[in-house]
């Protein structure tokens, strides 16, 4: 029987310096680490709220998608390390309730054909607790939007959801910040600023397609 | 001896570290799992032209308010007329339903023998994404006049079947052809016929804003009214602005019958610039 102590026992110089080598080159792959997908089944949603002088509005999609990677530490307090994510929201599946609006939102604004996705990816900055169970997790990374990149800071709330999580997050962009023109016309009723709401649900990757 | 358990041990650690972060490592290779929605395809971004309708239909669960009006004066009456605007006019008010994406059930009620007009649209297919976009639809719907004219009985009753032919050239300039009956296109007559008539529009969009649109009704001719009412075909032009949920249209047309069961049985003024009138419909797109 090969235990630990045995192979500690058996291992001569070569064998520990090849341990090392294996152990390091395998280091970005800790055991710990965790890796959770957009759960497709789950109720997300995503807003994208418009506000304007004259008439308010939203697109709201469900087509979110992504991962989220969580370092040793879990979602712990104060342990962001080893922690990354990506999503992504499918453009073209914005619903404003009015069909010309969402022709008008893909074809003008957002230029869905050419940019089909918006995406957020980076690593988490701090993780807190929050109330009632959840906690305040700030990521920072790069926003991306019509072809744009942006650095923000995103603070979202995350609570565990059966095997994983439910985050919801809320923060606004500018869309002149990602080179979408306004047109400068008293009829056209949308904001500048929009306020980007995420709820969704991630699951462990080895759970992908099971039940929370 | 010591060596050979080295190796053995070596390799099989190795064998398992490696398998460990392959599989890692694949859990971190996320993957899309679907590709970018589908977006609709589009041919004319209005329900209607000037009259005739497009095969376009609105999202499920949206509403169409429509007011349009036709001037009666011709904008060749000058500044007496104030190029037409004097008024009076006939108006139109209208409300659609969108039950579904591809059924439009909608009631509409112009002045002109306060015609009442129950009428669906369904658009039956779609496709040419991407290269071609082409759109078919049908309409149809009966008329009530309500406040009939002489030789017309009370609420007599009209109805009409359009089918609906669509597609996009070019991704500006789009083109539908209207093949249209018309069941009793002649109230004031005893007669009860089935007439046929020929819708043909189009549109050039200039911007995703603004577009000119032209229009064109070949109906069949009635010789035997006098006055001939229905003399002549219809002919519409103007320009479209359209916003998230709007559209303006301001026209110059000889076509100031607005419901189908009207506009289908022909015009009494003839297309020559001294008969255009102004006219114009605005659609306000809603959902609660």
């Amino acid at each position: 029987m090969l235990t630990s102590s045995g192979i500690h026992a058996a291992a001569g110089p070569s064998l520990r310096a090849g341990l090392a080598v294996l152990l390091l080159a395998t280091a970005p792959f800790g055991a710990a680490a965790q890796e959770y997908h957009v759960d497709l089944n789950a109720d997300n949603v995503v807003r994208f709220i418009s506000e304007a002088t004259i008439e308010d509005f939203e697109g709201v999609t469900e087509r979110i998608d992504g991962f989220i990677v969580l370092g040793d530490g879990g979602l712990v307090s104060g342990a962001t390390a080893g922690s990354d994510f990506y999503l992504e929201v499918d453009l073209g599946s914005l619903d404003t309730g009015i069909g010309l609006r969402n022709r008008h939102m893909r074809d003008n604004y957002l230029e869905t054909d050419r940019f089909p996705y918006a995406t957020f990816s980076g690593s988490f900055a701090e993780v807190s607790e929050g109330n009632d169970g959840w906690k305040r997790v700030t990521g920072a990374g790069d926003l991306g939007i019509h072809g744009v990149s942006r650095s923000v800071e995103v603070a979202c709330d995350v609570a565990p959801a059966g095997s994983g999580f439910r985050a919801r997050c809320s923060f606004e962009v500018l869309l002149s910040d990602f080179d979408i023109e306004i047109p400068k016309v008293m009829f056209m009723k949308l904001a500048d600023e929009i306020r980007l709401e995420l709820d969704f649900f991630v699951t462990p990757a080895h759970l992908e397609g099971e039940s929370p | 001896m010591k060596a050979a358990v080295n190796r053995i041990v070596l390799y099989s650690l190795t064998a398992l570290l490696l398998t460990a972060s392959a599989l890692t490592a694949q859990e971190r290779n996320w993957e899309r799992r679907s590709a970018p929605v589908d977006v609709p395809v589009t041919v004319f971004h209005s329900p209607q032209s000037a009259n005739l309708p497009t095969a376009e239909t609105l999202q499920s669960g949206e509403w169409l308010f429509e007011i349009s009006h036709r001037f009666f004066p011709a904008v060749s009456e000058g500044a007496d007329a104030l190029w037409g605007f004097d008024g009076p006019v006939y108006n139109r008010l209208g409300l659609a339903y969108a039950p579904t994406d591809r059924l439009l059930i909608g009631i509409v009620r112009t002045n002109l023998h306060d015609n009442l007009d129950l009428n669906a649209k369904v658009r039956i297919a779609e496709g040419g994404q991407g290269a071609t976009p082409w759109m078919m639809g049908v309409s149809g719907g009966v008329a009530f006049n309500t406040e009939a004219p002489l030789g017309a009985d009370d609420n007599e009753v009209q109805a009409y079947g359009q089918a609906i032919f669509n597609v996009l050239l070019g991704d500006r300039f789009a083109v539908g052809v209207v093949p249209s009956a018309l069941y009793n296109p002649t109230i004031r007559l005893a007669t009860r016929e089935v007439d046929f008539a020929l819708g043909l529009n189009a549109q050039l969009y200039l911007s995703e804003q603004a577009s000119f649109l032209a229009e064109w009704v070949v109906s069949p001719t009635h010789p035997d009214l006098d006055p001939a009412e229905f003399e002549h075909d219809s002919g519409s032009f103007g320009i479209e602005l359209e916003t998230g949920g709007h559209f303006f249209k301001v026209l110059l047309t000889n076509q100031i019958r607005m419901n189908p069961a009207q506009y289908l049985a022909g015009s009494l003024d003839a297309f020559e610039a001294g008969q255009w009138r102004v006219g114009f419909n605005v659609t306000r797109l809603l959902h609660f």
